[in-house]
């Protein structure tokens, strides 16, 4: 599901079935080198996320982008997010993220690290096979925290 | 100089007649073809979308095919892939949504190892039989929507989606 009203009118009546939140971190980087990779990862990250949240529409509920810079305190950020989903109900957050901060430094918000795949060359087709590999891995990720506590 | 020589009234009436021919033509064909317009329009096919997969090859476990399609949304297009489960029933080929009727997660054929003759849902454990029938006591409520099939030139078409005809 998606942070729209219609969606959260379901959320809201389902809440024993929809316990989880997907927040996409984003991080937008404006030095001009560093421009259009930006653009590429945060192109890939949506795209995922919105292959995870057609996979798992029924439990999930998928974020707005929450997009910082670099001298943005990300782990505050995140504690932040944490908290205020938390207190939204939802039981299960998972972050992912193309930032590589978050698969080097510890955090125990658990982001889902992914290295970003430059789609903008790939026909349908083959965005279709690399977005499905990608999400292959992601699926057990999320079976097994669900697993955890239930 | 020939010798029937056209006199001005004969003259003005032969321009007036083709001008007022013309302006009668002008104002006629559109209207004829606004009237004929239902006769000219494509026949469209139903609305079926090749698939890549070769009818020759479906087999009676269920598999995945990918279809995609343009959806338009006003002026904008955009490519919309979508799935199907698709598995032969005897000489008949089935293709069922791979949409849960509980919330809407997309389902897997033997996506549990303890279940593997079902298809599962991973987000609440609900699952449906070989032919989307739901099974009693997991979440979902209805059998699995079904797609209208044909076969042209031994490739698969998939239609529209209906409710399930074999529960």
């Amino acid at each position: 599901m998606y942070w729209n009203s219609k969606d959260i009118s379901v959320f809201l009546e389902q809440k024993e079935f929809v316990d989880t939140a997907v927040i996409p971190l984003l991080l937008i980087d404006g030095q001009a080198s560093q421009l259009k990779q930006s653009a590429s990862s945060a192109e890939f990250l949506m795209a995922l996320t919105a292959f995870i949240e057609k996979q798992f529409k029924g439990r999930i509920v998928l974020m707005p982008p929450v997009s910082y810079t670099k001298q943005a305190n990300r782990q505050l950020l995140g504690n932040e997010w944490k908290d205020l989903l938390k207190e939204a109900g939802f039981k299960h957050l998972f972050f992912v993220s193309c930032d590589m901060y978050w698969a080097t430094e510890a955090n125990d918000l658990n982001v889902i690290f992914t290295p970003s795949i430059p789609l903008e060359h790939m026909d349908q087709k083959l965005r279709q096979t690399v977005l499905d590999d990608q999400l292959r891995q992601i699926i057990p990720v999320f079976a097994k925290r669900w697993s955890e506590t239930t | 100089m020939s010798n029937n020589r056209v006199s001005r009234r004969q003259f003005l009436n032969y321009t007036l007649m083709g001008v007022g021919g013309f302006m009668a033509a002008g104002m006629m064909m559109p209207m004829v073809r606004f009237a004929v317009d239902p006769v000219l329009q494509k026949a469209g096919g139903g609305d079926f979308i090749p698939t890549a997969k070769k009818v020759a090859d479906i087999t009676n476990v269920p598999e995945r095919v990918d279809f995609s399609f343009e959806q338009v949304d006003a002026w904008y297009t955009s490519e919309v892939t979508s799935t199907a489960w698709v598995y032969k029933e005897g000489n008949s080929i089935i293709a069922l949504s791979p949409v849960c009727k509980h919330l809407g997660c997309t389902v897997n054929w033997a996506g549990s190892p303890d279940h593997p003759e079902q298809f599962f849902c991973p987000c609440h454990a609900g699952r449906y039989e070989k032919n989307g029938k739901n099974i009693k006591g997991t979440p979902p409520l209805g059998p699995l929507d079904e797609f209208e099939v044909k076969e042209q030139d031994g490739l698969l078409y998939i239609g529209k989606t209906r409710p399930n005809t074999l529960v």
